[in-house]
């Protein structure tokens, strides 16, 4: 009797024991603001995740995949850090994902370093990070592989001067130093590099400054919410459309905003790798995964990019479980079909691989909403700032 | 010997919470570094009774100049310690000639002021702060040359809790020294101060740099336990926290300011756990209930229960 219970309970320790090994549990720590003024990008990052579980199920390979959100509140490096410390320790995570801004980023580089973690970069778009780290990927973009395809497009435009207005920090620097180099190894001129104060609420003086300079064109960096909303009204009362300096920008079109900036939005131009317009099956999908899920949900780069961020970490886990370094590894020249177009990621860079659209914005006929029309391909690049 | 029990018991609390939450470490540890920040807001305001919001401007003063120290000169923790509190002393007792002159609002203005005025110098020295991208690359020694610096945060943890401990008691000491004794009279009662003869003006010098002294030493621990400074150990938010955490404790009571840090951090980490996209509202609820109950803080609580208890009788009052 004594014999068969212990059998019993032998067989019952191994398949508990083999259980856990097929079955285990993948944790996925995202490190992202929920809270305050950034939490916009939270609750994208949130949608998307869900709407690529609600399509591909809640396991890799034999893994089960769970994800832990931890609320940043804004770009808090000390306190990014502490809790990518506790994710790690305490919760055990074998991934982090998220990260919005780039202080916020840099700030894990040496936690991710000492447990080999693959951290997967859903936004900071500074080209620098991925040095800090082999562990980091970016699902995002970069600054300069957007900002120096723009340059040259403008230039081959017939555009032979420009000014720069960006906002004064690490990405609006690196948007500023990206554009200038393109543009004049084209042989342009940047005749004014304008850098504005973060909290700048008020764009007249700068606007005015670039009217009075009179270049063909003004490419601008803002780092999203009320300010574009200021500085594209300021542009069109100032008359800088009408003078004839063209709007180049970036981000400041991004979908969630782009309803509120309203008709003078109309003729803006932009160059960026993400449009909520892209007429591919892949986005057409995506999107109505996740306004089934989320009614009121509005896809922008934010959600596109941690949306690949989680079918990077799918296919990371599918292939080497819990193993960092083999993780990072398996990623490393991965090709996929986003919602964005073909993609793939740079063995060297660690960012992403993919077209930069011209867009401009106009009034969709049937809805009535204002989209950012893509107007073709200007280029299919990696991270051209990985070399700067 | 009994205004030495509630401390002892705080102590003794830091190490059974070391044992209770080995996986939070990190977290113990930033509670440990605000408690040295309310600490030193709590001589401020609640001895001296100069109202600041600025207190993150001493707190990062301190934290650069200690991360700055560890890189450039020498990572020794103990040595970063006393350059964090000299570097909050000396722009405490720089921007306290000009602070002390006013009162009420004014000072609360200047105070911020000051706080943004070094915001935007450490924003705009990008090439020695690292700007918006903080200061990274602080690798700092063992602590005394015998205990490195972990990843689970054990080192980090006792470093903490020592220098609290040693802040405690100096401070407890100084509010029995003359010094503190006059400081609780300038606060109730400037004029008669003066009267008796004491110079007002620079006793609040005094305590104000001594208090940035602390604040510096706070940033400094800060800067040496996360290996990190950032824009933020100079924000307002920052200032604002630790004067809620010091009202939501009590203030004049040493121990209120560490009672307040940690009640407040522990609730705000709960709740930013449980619910990480709604949690400011528990936050902005648990201020209003103290604010509403307890004005004068949490460690206002036992005599006021015992008051309710005794019900009604308010005995010759």
């Amino acid at each position: 009797m004594n014999r068969f219970i212990s059998a019993a309970l032998l067989a019952a320790i191994s398949t508990a024991v083999s259980g856990a090994a097929f079955g285990d549990t993948i944790k996925v720590g995202v490190i992202a603001p929920f809270s305050g003024p950034f939490a916009i990008y939270g609750k994208q990052y949130q949608e998307a995740i869900e709407t690529y579980v609600a399509q591909n199920g809640s396991s890799a390979g034999e893994h089960e995949i769970e994800f832990i959100y931890k609320d940043v509140g804004g770009p808090n490096p000390d306190q990014s850090r502490s809790l990518a410390q506790e994710l790690l320790i305490r919760d055990q995570v074998d991934y982090l994902a998220g990260f919005t801004f780039t202080p916020n980023a840099l700030a894990v580089a040496p936690l991710i370093e000492q447990s080999q973690t693959p951290t997967v970069i859903f936004n900071a778009a500074t080209s620098s990070i991925n040095k800090e780290s082999d562990f980091y990927l970016r699902t995002s973009y970069t600054l300069w592989q957007v900002s120096a395809p723009l340059a040259e497009w403008a230039y081959d435009q017939g555009m032979q001067t420009a000014a720069t207005t960006v906002t004064d920090y690490g990405p609006g620097i690196d948007a500023e130093n990206a554009f200038k180099a393109a543009f004049e190894a084209k042989g342009g001129k940047v005749v004014d590099a304008i850098r504005m104060p973060l909290s700048t609420t008020d764009f007249t003086p700068f606007i005015q400054r670039v009217r009075d300079a009179a270049p063909d064109a003004v490419f601008t960096f803002l780092p999203g919410g009320p300010p574009t909303f200021t500085y594209t009204k300021t542009y069109n009362e100032n008359g800088l459309a009408d003078a004839g300096i063209k709007f180049l920008g970036t981000a400041e079109t991004e979908e969630v905003n782009l309803q509120g900036l309203g008709d003078d939005a109309i003729g803006l131009t932009t160059a960026y790798h993400y449009s909520g317009d892209h007429d591919s099956e892949a986005n057409a999908a995506f999107k109505s995964k996740l306004n089934e899920l989320f009614p009121d949900a509005v896809a922008n780069w934010a959600s596109v990019g941690a949306y690949d961020g989680t079918h990077l970490i799918y296919q990371m886990v599918e292939a080497a479980g819990s193993d960092g370094p083999a993780a990072v590894q398996s990623a490393l020249g991965l090709e996929w079909e986003s919602p964005r177009g073909p993609v793939s990621m740079d063995p060297e860079a660690r960012t992403l691989v993919q077209n930069v659209y011209i867009r401009e914005v106009e009034r969709d006929a049937q809805t009535g909403e204002l989209v950012n029309r893509e107007q073709g391909i200007i280029a299919t690049v990696g991270d051209l700032g990985w070399t700067q | 010997m009994k205004s030495w029990g509630p401390p002892l018991l705080l102590l003794i609390l830091a190490v059974v919470l070391y044992f209770a939450l080995p996986f939070n470490l990190a977290f113990l540890t930033r509670i440990l570094i605000m408690v040295v920040l309310v600490l030193s807001l709590d001589l401020v305001l609640g001895y001296a009774g100069i109202a600041t919001l600025g207190q993150a401007a001493l707190y990062g003063a301190g934290a650069y100049a200690a991360g700055l120290f560890a890189i450039h000169v020498w990572a020794d923790p103990v040595a970063g310690l006393f350059v964090g509190a000299g570097a909050g002393a000396m722009l405490a007792f720089v921007s306290g000639l000009v602070l002390m002159r006013t009162q009420g609002l004014t000072l609360i203005m200047l105070s911020i002021a000051v706080a943004s005025i070094c915001l935007e110098i450490a924003n705009k020295a990008r090439d020695v702060t690292g700007g918006a991208d903080g200061l990274r690359g602080i690798r700092m020694e063992p602590v005394l040359g015998l205990f490195a610096f972990d990843f689970i945060g054990k080192t980090g943890f006792w470093y903490a809790l020592a220098v609290v401990a040693v802040v405690f008691v100096v401070l407890a000491l100084l509010s029995r020294a003359p010094l503190g004794l006059s400081l609780r009279g300038i606060h109730e009662s400037p004029e008669r101060m003066a009267a008796i003869g004491v110079s007002v003006y620079w006793r609040r010098i005094t305590a104000y740099t001594i208090g940035g002294g602390i604040a510096g030493i706070a940033g400094a621990l800060s800067a040496q336990i996360t290996q990190l400074v950032s824009l933020e150990s100079f924000s307002f938010t920052l200032s604002a926290e630790a004067l809620i955490m010091l009202i939501l404790g009590g203030t004049g009571r040493l121990y209120g300011a560490v009672l307040g840090t940690l009640i407040f951090m522990f609730v705000h980490h709960w709740a930013a756990a449980n619910d990480p996209f709604n949690w400011l509202f528990v936050i902005g609820a648990l201020v209003l209930a103290v604010v509403f109950f307890l004005p004068k803080g949490v460690i206002s609580a036992p005599p006021a229960i015992t008051r309710l208890l005794k019900g009604g009788r308010h005995a010759g009052s």
